[in-house]
């Protein structure tokens, strides 16, 4: 667009990417390498050790941690889209009211959640939640509310308002129009901003560390943090737990990398 | 046109109300109240926690940390952004598995992300440090100065964000309508007046929100200070979501906690404040 | 639409009011607890009951096969849900507080006792105790750690799990190689990191010293010191003494060491000094008695045949060694168990001598005596082997407690805030122990 494709700018980009998947693939060399060979400092292993496989599903219940994230971030996403596509529609088109709403709602997302935790722990205590994959869901779907709505306050406002007016004289209802012309026409944004809430709900920490008190409903950040804290430290399986976990995200993330890129070109010029 | 019908926000309204102020009129109540993890709200204490939490050096010293955390994190990975987003527009409309990589990091643990970045840095046996050394400079060891604590807590969140920044940018400059590059380019413009007279102006909104959104998020970052560096070396990387983290559910000074949590959120209050009217004006003024 | 917006916002408001005020209700009126645990009952029948037990997750093996042993005695089932160290407490706490009482049974750290007798976690177990002496055989417990890990206010809160006490362990490999010999004093223990650490090039450290800022790193760190030179951290009136002689002295030989240890002292936690001690990086480290399991399991060591441990070094005018409870663990039943005489039952259980001698008899578990009578099982020669002596000298003596009143962890976290800036250099060890002796006068 600027110039004619270059050779150069492929290259520092491939270099700059390198770089930038070292702690991965560092990670990846982790998996295969016994506890004593990850000291020796040196970048790759001197000897594969595929025993940590193996050992990780030993160690920890990894396929419940995987189910239960998995479930925890659909529903999640779920719930965020339902409520974030009404009021994103309603901050892209209200006027000033509309920015009002976008300011409260940016608001609510700069304190630390920490705080939080107490409250909200009263809260699924008091609604039967408490320790259940939907209570953790409803928690982190809230959560991302703000960054849904931010990220899809763009991609609605690039729907053109003609089209909306089109619906309103065929005797369309604003709920009506969001559901039939505004969702369907905004939709690569859509599920752009679906699947980003999807990363950061798979990823949670805080709340899933403290509301998971049961090790049948906990995430796998959670068991991925349990290692931490053990004093024998199995460098090895941290990196198994954390690929397996990472593995299946990776391929979503491939897999729609095309609606994903397509989405935020839709919806990123603000 | 009509008027656009206030049902449509009450979803969110009714979210925000249920996380934000019903979490929000507690904390107040902690923090006016003699509250320890054992006993909340137990008994009216004044201002005495938030007199405790400006007694505390810690506290105090992570806010200006926090600000300059959040800016330096937010300008830099910008910066970086932009150029990387450039680059891969020069390279044409197509990312392909340029794209897919840079999905990695953003879809990463940042739990994970703190524990491969600690072995790499480990002074003993971390892969970076003996690099260094079999290049000749021994000693090199980031996270045991305070400097280099910080830079490097800066530098593992670049890692993590700067490709998310990228995406956005990158998708803002496909939005740069091709004819007027053309237009400016039969007039003779030069490739930095292109970028700093036409490209610069068009994206200029997208940069103030793209650096918004990531100066909130800079300043709650709370996973790798955690997991890298606990806050050290001394206060060094005492974030102040880190700090309230460890007030309120570790020590349990509840209280004080949610003291410090309305200053801080006072603090981040003002910066999104500045930044959003900047925004605004920006919008106001794009083409 | 008739709903007028202020209708609307008034709605909310009210909305979100209602919502303020039920943590209230909610924690009146818990009354789905059980009732009160009756100490003259027992549970005569625990087939087929099921006990939830929070547990500090370093510690999950050792309750793995406590809690068989019940299972197999009983009937009753046990289910144990791990967690890190640092949300031990916390966790507990929460767990009562909100009313969702998840679990029957608490692990608990000592130094958080007070806080969760204050939260009103624990159920009292005086009575339950008294009634059994016969069983429970407290004059059985070290008496130097019945008190600290089960007694707040005259009144037992629970059982000892883990004794918990540190040695010196050193290199004998690298010492030979380094012509130095291990250390008695503080003083020496200085010496010999300075010598190897100087000869080491780079690649191999006198010793590792944990410094990360938290309480249970860098308090241990600390607490060694402080035991060596003589001193405590509260004097006999219960009042903070962090600025006797022996304090500012253990302080000044922390941080006169830190930049000869593996570097750097601050960084240092379990997951870089047991590695670097491991691979024979670093000479010396303090830690649990557990390090002899790890360092003699050829998986995970290469220091299989030359670790040797001692007792911690002294200092000053002090000739006596002493060790440090720097992470004692106890049991106890929670306050909102619906099992709790199968609770206090399992409590019981897993103190006995032959739940204990079982589990410290399996290597890898980390478990520490709790009991005078462990030291002549046979389990506890053969798996501590060459330290047992040290562990049953440091336990019999008068070890260095902690303190485990409300606001304890709220105080030692001060106490380490301090000691790193102090290791940073930017105060002195008086300087230091001056500001955490005014901020514990607080309270």
């Amino acid at each position: 667009m600027i110039a004619r494709p270059r050779r150069w700018a492929t290259a520092v980009v491939t270099v700059a990417i390198a770089l930038a998947s070292l702690p991965l693939l560092y990670l990846a060399t982790l998996s295969v390498r016994s506890r004593d060979d990850v000291l020796s400092g040196s970048l790759l292993p001197s000897k594969l050790y595929w025993d940590n496989w193996p050992d990780t599903f030993d160690a920890i219940d990894l396929t419940r941690f995987l189910v239960n994230s998995w479930i925890v971030a659909l529903l999640a996403v779920v719930l965020t889209m339902a409520l974030a596509l009404p009021g994103a529609y309603y901050v892209a088109r209200a006027g000033r009211a509309g920015d009002r709403l976008a300011a409260i709602t940016m608001a609510s997302y700069c304190a630390p959640p920490v705080v939080a935790v107490l409250p909200l722990f009263f809260m699924l205590r008091w609604a039967g939640l408490n320790n259940t994959l939907p209570g953790l869901a409803l928690v982190v779907g809230l959560a991302n509310l703000p960054v849904a709505v931010w990220l899809l306050d763009g991609f609605l406002r690039r729907v053109p308002r003609e089209i909306e007016e089109a619906a309103w004289l065929d005797g369309l209802g604003h709920w009506a129009t969001l559901r039939r012309i505004v969702i369907p026409l905004a939709s690569p944004g859509i599920v752009a901003a679906a699947l980003i809430c999807f990363f950061l709900s798979y990823n949670e920490l805080l709340f899933a560390i403290s509301f998971q008190q049961q090790q049948s409903t906990q995430t796998l950040p959670v068991a991925l943090s349990l290692f931490q804290g053990d004093r024998n430290i199995e460098f090895g399986q941290q990196a198994v737990a954390s690929l397996v976990g990472i593995v299946p995200v990776y391929l979503i993330a491939v897999l729609a990398q095309r609606r994903l890129v397509a989405g935020l070109v839709a919806g990123a010029v603000k | 046109m009509r008027k656009t019908p206030a049902s449509l926000s009450w979803p969110l309204i009714g979210a925000l109300l249920l996380f934000s102020a019903f979490p929000f009129a507690y904390l107040i109540g902690l923090s006016l109240t003699d509250s320890t993890l054992a006993r909340p709200l137990n008994g009216f204490s004044g201002l005495d926690n938030y007199a405790d939490a400006l007694a505390s050096t810690a506290f105090k010293s992570s806010l200006w940390r926090s600000a300059l955390f959040a800016v330096g994190a937010a300008l830099l990975q910008l910066a970086l952004g932009t150029a990387l987003a450039l680059l891969l527009a020069i390279r044409g409309r197509r990312l392909g598995w340029l794209g897919v990589a840079l999905l990695l990091p953003l879809v990463t643990p940042p739990v994970m992300v703190g524990v491969a970045w600690k072995l790499l840095l480990a002074p003993v046996g971390g892969a970076l440090p003996e690099i260094a050394d079999t290049l000749g400079s021994s000693g090199f060891n980031p996270l045991g100065s305070s400097l280099g604590a910080f830079v490097s807590l800066l530098a593992i969140d670049t890692w993590q964000w700067t490709p998310f920044v990228t995406l956005l940018l990158y998708a803002a400059l496909l939005g740069v309508p091709r004819e007027l590059l053309d237009a400016a380019r039969i007039d003779g413009a030069s490739t930095r007046q292109l970028l700093r007279h036409v490209i610069l102006p068009l994206i200029a909104g997208t940069l103030v929100a793209v650096f918004l959104l990531r100066l909130v998020i800079a300043f709650k970052v709370f996973d790798i200070v955690y997991v890298v560096t606990s806050g050290g070396p001394g206060f060094a990387t005492t974030l102040s979501a880190f700090d309230i983290y460890r007030t309120g559910l570790q020590d349990f000074q509840v209280g004080e906690a949610a003291a410090a949590t309305v200053v801080f959120s006072l603090l981040v209050g003002i910066f999104v404040t500045v930044v959003s009217r900047l925004h605004k004006r920006v919008r106001e003024v794009a083409p | 639409m008739t709903t007028s917006r202020r209708d609307f916002l008034r709605g909310g408001v009210a909305f979100g009011a209602a919502f303020a005020t039920l943590p209230l209700l909610s924690a009146c009126g818990s009354d789905d607890a059980g009732a009160a645990l009756d100490p003259s009952k027992s549970a005569t029948d625990l087939d087929g009951v099921k006990l939830k037990v929070l547990v500090n997750q370093p510690n999950l093996g050792a309750w793995r096969i406590a809690a068989r042993l019940f299972e197999q005695e009983t009937g009753a089932t046990v289910e144990l849900t791990p967690i890190p160290y640092d949300k031990l407490t916390s966790n507990a706490i929460r767990d009562v507080q909100s009313g969702a009482g998840e679990f029957d049974v608490f692990q608990y750290w000592y130094v958080g006792l007070g806080d969760l007798v204050d939260a009103g976690a624990l159920e009292n177990l005086t009575d339950f105790i008294d009634e059994r002496r016969a069983e429970i055989r407290p004059e059985d417990f070290l008496p130097s750690i019945y008190d600290p890990y089960t007694l707040i206010d005259d009144r037992r809160w629970g059982l000892p799990f883990d004794g918990d006490t540190f040695l010196l362990f050193y290199n004998q490999e690298l010492f030979d190689r380094f012509g130095v010999q291990p250390p008695q004093t503080w003083e020496q223990y200085a010496d010999v990191t300075r010598t190897i650490t100087g000869r080491g090039g780079g690649n191999v450290y006198g010793a590792a010293v944990m410094g990360q800022q938290v309480p249970i790193i860098l308090g241990c760190t600390f607490a060694d010191r402080l035991v060596g030179f003589g001193g405590r951290f509260l004097d006999d009136s219960g009042k903070p003494a962090l600025t006797s002689p022996e304090a500012v002295a253990a302080a000044e030989a922390l941080f006169a060491v830190s930049p000869d240890a593996l570097p750097t002292p601050l960084q240092t936690g379990f997951d870089q000094a047991i590695p670097a001690f491991l691979s024979g990086r670093a000479a010396m480290m303090e830690f649990w008695t557990d390090l002899s399991v790890m360092a003699s399991n050829p998986e995970q060591s290469r220091i299989v045949d030359s670790w040797r441990p001692i007792q911690l070094p002294v200092g000053g005018s002090n000739t006596t060694h002493g060790t440090s409870l720097n992470a004692g663990f106890g049991a106890a039943v929670s306050t909102l168990s619906k099992h709790k005489e199968a609770a206090a039952a399992l409590v019981q259980f897993q103190a006995s001598p032959r739940s204990q001698e079982t589990v410290i008899g399996n290597f890898g578990t980390g478990a520490d005596p709790i009991r005078r009578s462990t030291f002549a099982a046979p389990e506890f020669r053969r798996t501590f082997g060459q330290a047992a002596g040290d562990v049953q000298a440091g336990l019999s003596g008068q070890p260095l407690v902690w303190p485990n009143s409300v606001g304890a962890v709220d105080r030692l976290q001060t106490l380490v805030d301090e000691l790193a800036l102090g290791i940073q250099g930017k105060q002195s060890a008086r300087e230091a122990l001056q500001k955490a002796q005014d901020a514990w006068e607080r309270g």
